[in-house]
């Protein structure tokens, strides 16, 4: 018997086939990366090829859900913007109700809630997406959360997901410093260091956008992610000079 | 019989069934039968300088050193783009066959529309004993066996080789480990005993199989005992991408000792045969 075909049944050894496999949807997005620093907070993406009479604008993979939280996806495009509407609304909400703007993990475990439940009713898909969700809390701790389809979400000092997440996690976890995250200009050159390990033709594929506490996103031009590419590829020449004295 | 308003009718009694009535069926039944097996039936329609080269030797084959198959749309754009294009290369034929998803044959004489799926031939102008062949019509499991005779049929079977190239999708490879996305798009080969000489991949593991036309032409040659190798590439997509075409690569160490090969590729090449739909699919972000 076929136990991949029906959302509600667990196979016999106790897995649930259409959960994991909206986690390989989920691989078939781009790659989008996210750093937490200690008073910046980093989101960056592979920029999809667009078409050349389709408007950039509204290829958009990094959303805003309220002035401190904002979330990039991977996975189906579809599902993302339910799940993008929804939060929005929640934070709106939130704000009205209890006068205060969301914590980053309140609209994280919204999110996660909203996909598990997709997950447990009969008739319905899960959603295809994961996501990365960062932000400030009112109280000014810098947060990064993942969620993917099966409703679980973690906290991470850094974490990618998409088509080469793992490569970027590897790179990630090699070069993450702790010591580096007080400065937001390294905590802004280790995710494009990340992403330009996956990214093909470098610099004008990738898009960047970055909160700074008590500030509101901000997406980085081309011109600024370009300076910051060049100060990498700089200090890699650097450092490739200083390897072959040695 | 008589019936409740008082007429009668008359009815053709089931028990005993007229002579000339069975004798129709019969042949209407065979009519249909002949009729379908006409329609599914495989054509080969050469250009008219292999026709004629056909005709000229005795036992209508043609003389050919190495036989290059390309079976689904990433072997075909591989061997399109690292190998067919260089000028040195003729169409010499294609195959016209009918089928519930192929419909082709309606214009038997005349040959396919560059992009309609289809089952062309090339041959190597310099190496006329070089034929390269991509398939990317459907053909039904009913009409490989008449495929793979007619085409191989045509060949001499003393010193000829075969390779194969043949997608599929990475769903239905098995095997107990998970695979990372990393490892897709991967090759895995499967030879006939007469092929001697190392594969330049992994064999194909237990219990995975081959299907269609890969199948049938390896199964030929394993009977004719003809030396014959298979790349099957296993990917995650589904439209041509130049990704899973460059997993072909290591095929061409073989194909280069026999023809010319354009020596380095530019990516924009390989992007041409990748389908555009890959700007158009909105549906992963």
């Amino acid at each position: 018997m076929s136990y991949d075909r029906a959302i509600t049944v667990f196979s016999p050894d106790g897995h649930l086939f259409q959960v994991e496999y909206a986690q390989e949807a989920v691989k078939k997005g781009s790659t989008a990366v996210g750093v937490r620093g200690k008073n910046v907070v980093v989101l960056g993406v592979e920029k999809k090829t667009v078409a050349k009479l389709q408007d950039d604008r509204t290829v958009r993979k990094i959303c805003a859900l309220d002035d401190n939280v904002f979330m990039a996806f991977a996975g189906l495009t579809a599902d993302a913007r339910i799940v993008v509407n929804r939060a929005r609304v929640e934070c709106q909400s939130h704000r009205l109700t209890v006068e205060d703007p969301v914590t980053v993990e309140y609209i994280t475990r919204f999110i996660s809630s909203i996909k598990q439940r997709y997950t447990q009713s009969s008739g319905r898909r899960p959603f295809g997406i994961s996501s990365l969700i960062v932000g400030f809390d009112f109280d000014g701790t810098p947060h990064l959360y993942q969620t993917d389809p099966s409703g679980t979400y973690h906290a991470w000092k850094a974490n990618a997901i998409g088509r080469s997440a793992k490569t970027v996690r590897e790179f990630l976890e090699k070069n993450y410093k702790e010591e580096h995250m007080e400065s937001d200009t390294d905590t802004i050159k280790l995710a494009i260091r990340a992403l330009l390990e996956v990214v093909q033709s470098g610099g004008k594929n990738i898009e960047l956008a970055i909160m700074k506490r008590d500030e509101s996103m901000k997406i980085l031009v081309q011109e600024e992610i370009e300076e910051y590419v060049t100060a990498i590829e700089k200090e890699k020449e650097e450092a490739e000079k200083q390897k072959k004295k040695t | 019989m008589a019936t409740f308003f008082g007429e009668v009718l008359s009815v053709y009694s089931r028990a005993v069934e007229e002579d000339d009535d069975d004798l129709d069926d019969e042949n209407e039944d065979e009519r249909i039968h002949r009729e379908i097996e006409e329609k599914r039936e495989v054509h080969i329609v050469w250009c008219p300088e292999v026709a004629q080269s056909l005709e000229d030797s005795g036992s209508n084959t043609l003389q050919c050193s190495d036989l290059i198959i390309a079976v689904g749309t990433n072997a075909a754009g591989f061997l399109s783009a690292y190998v067919l294009n260089t000028e040195s290369w003729d169409a010499v034929g294609h195959v016209s066959l009918w089928n519930e998803r192929s419909r082709g044959s309606s214009r038997q004489s005349i040959a396919p529309l560059p992009g309609e799926p289809a089952c062309l031939f090339y041959r190597h102008r310099d190496n006329p004993a070089v034929l390269v062949c991509q398939s990317t019509c459907y053909i039904a499991e009913d009409q490989l066996f008449q495929w793979t005779e007619k085409v191989l049929g045509c060949l001499q079977k003393r010193g000829l080789s075969v390779m194969v190239l043949s997608d599929s999708p990475v769903a239905e490879y098995k095997t107990p480990d998970y695979l990372y996305g990393s490892a897709v798009p991967f090759l895995r080969s499967l030879k006939s005993s007469a092929s001697k000489g190392q594969a330049l991949c992994p064999a194909l593991e237990q219990p995975n199989i081959l299907t269609g036309l890969p199948a049938a032409v390896l199964s030929h040659c394993q009977v004719h005992q003809i030396p014959a190798v298979l790349y099957q590439c296993y990917t995650d997509v589904i439209s041509p991408d130049s990704i899973t075409m460059e997993t072909y690569k290591p095929a061409l160490l073989c194909l280069s000792k026999l023809v010319k090969l354009e020596p380095c590729l530019s990516a924009d090449v390989l992007r041409k045969f990748a389908i555009i739909t890959e700007a158009q699919s909105n549906l992963y972000t």
